[in-house]
């Protein structure tokens, strides 16, 4: 601010001779003429006189800053413009200060062109890893999903109460040889899905489908008290669901379901084609229980059937022949017990 | 992930050193001038960021049909192109940018040469 005052005595006293020093482009104005009496070296450089003429005429001391764009041979010169009217002695001439402001407007648009860059790459990867991770969960839960995504891998981890649920459709194979395959599998999709979503709405995971055998596990990986019965709501709703479409559509589906409680160890398995898996007696039994059941039918086994009672509907027990197991105890699901 | 030509350079501070300098050995050659004369700073610029980002494994990709598209109707010969290939070369020698990747890049962009200049006479 001092300076300021003091450049302003100074050249209230004799404005060209503080002007020939330095490297500023600066210039003296004779404001009634739009004339030079005085322009700097640096002044003459930056504005040659064929530009000049028609920047002077444009001056206006009413705004005496401004920025400009003008061309100037094949650049484009981007000019700050100062105009400060002198008085005094010095009245009727002002100071004409140019400043060459391109490189930074250059600096200011390739950020400007940067930054839409970097946006746009991130929005493709952010598109990308959305793209990744609904591929992730299709293979396993959430929860072991966001444990490889924390820690880069995963632990099998044991579950003391879970229910295996085991589904297969009656008739299947010869199905796929007599019709259509696109139409079929279009079907088999269209069933998948809705048991999908069955199984999604009581807390449970489907872990794989084999062909037209579809794997479902309750209490895994999220422990619930409820494995059981939610379990067999999935298995009631499964049927149930079959039925309704039977009803309406000219392909007759049946479903054998097993059902069996008991200890599983659940676990990421591969390294590059990673699926989640899982392992334990109770998941061979859901599939014995299931290969036994009539089509229609649900087969509980023993630990399953001793923890659903008074809930739900549940068939005289009747032992089984179960490779692996032996003669085992097991019983049909019929429906959910109605509450008077 | 392997390292770019960008990433060696020091990401983006390092690429808009080489643009500075490429965009002004452009407007001073004697050769391309007149292909700049007319044409807009901001749009000029926005082009050549990306230009290099490209080049040099950046966060951009050039689209091919795009460039073909911009620069049908400039009737750009290839001794224009083989100017602006030696300037870009000159910029990135200056800059420091190793000759390993100077190569690099230059083979990229002659690469674009059947998309950039006119239909060969």
């Amino acid at each position: 601010m001092a300076r300021d005052m003091t450049a302003e005595t100074a050249l209230s006293i004799d404005p060209v001779l503080c002007l020939q020093h330095g490297e500023a482009a600066l210039a003296l104005l004779r404001l009634a003429d739009r004339s030079l009496v005085y322009a700097s070296a640096a002044f003459e450089r930056l504005l040659p006189p064929p530009e000049r003429a028609a920047l002077l005429a444009g001056l206006d001391p009413a705004r005496p800053r401004r920025e400009i764009e003008m061309r100037v041979g094949s650049r484009q010169l981007c000019l700050d413009i100062s105009l400060r009217l002198l008085e005094g002695a010095a009245a009727g001439l002002a100071v004409l200060t140019l400043t060459d402001i391109g490189g930074q407007r250059e600096a200011e648009y390739m950020l400007d062109s940067y930054a839409k860059l970097a946006e746009r790459h991130a929005r493709d990867l952010e598109r990308e890893k959305t793209r990744a991770e609904k591929l992730l969960l299709n293979m396993m839960p959430r929860s072991v999903y966001e444990e490889l995504r924390e820690y880069g891998t995963t632990t099998p981890q044991r579950f003391e109460h879970a229910t295996v649920l085991m589904l297969d459709l009656v008739g299947f194979t010869e199905m796929s040889m007599a019709r259509e395959p696109s139409q079929l599998v279009a079907e088999l999709n269209d069933i998948f899905s809705a048991f999908d979503r069955v199984v999604e709405l009581f807390g449970c995971e489907r872990i794989k489908t084999i062909g037209d055998a579809y794997l479902a596990v309750s209490g895994v990986p999220e422990p619930s008290p409820e494995h059981v019965v939610n379990a067999a709501k999935v298995a009631l709703r499964m049927r149930r669901y079959l039925d309704r479409r039977n009803a309406s559509g000219p392909q007759e589906w049946k479903c054998r379901i097993g059902i069996a409680t008991g200890p599983l160890i659940g676990s990421v398995v591969g390294i590059h084609r990673y699926v989640y898996d899982v392992f334990g007696p109770a998941v061979n039994m859901a599939a014995r229980l299931e290969a036994t059941a009539k089509p229609g039918e649900i087969l509980l086994c023993n630990n399953a059937m001793l923890q659903l009672g008074g809930q739900f509907e549940i068939g005289p027990a009747q032992m089984v022949e179960l490779k692996g197991f032996g003669s085992c105890a097991a019983a049909a699901l019929i429906g959910e017990q109605r509450h008077a | 992930m392997s390292e770019t030509i960008y990433d060696r350079l020091g990401g983006f501070p390092g690429v808009r050193r080489v643009v500075t300098a490429f965009y002004k050995r452009i407007l001073d050659s004697v050769v391309l001038e007149h292909h700049f004369r007319h044409a807009d700073m901001r749009r000029l610029v926005d082009h050549q960021t990306k230009f290099m980002a490209a080049l040099m494994g950046g966060p951009y990709a050039i689209d091919e049909i795009g460039l073909r598209k911009a620069h049908r109707h400039l009737g750009i010969t290839r001794g224009e192109f083989r100017e602006m290939s030696a300037l870009l070369r000159e910029t990135l020698a200056e800059e420091g940018v190793p000759p390993g990747d100077i190569e690099l890049v230059l083979a990229r962009m002659a690469r674009l040469e059947p998309a950039v200049i006119a239909e060969a006479a």
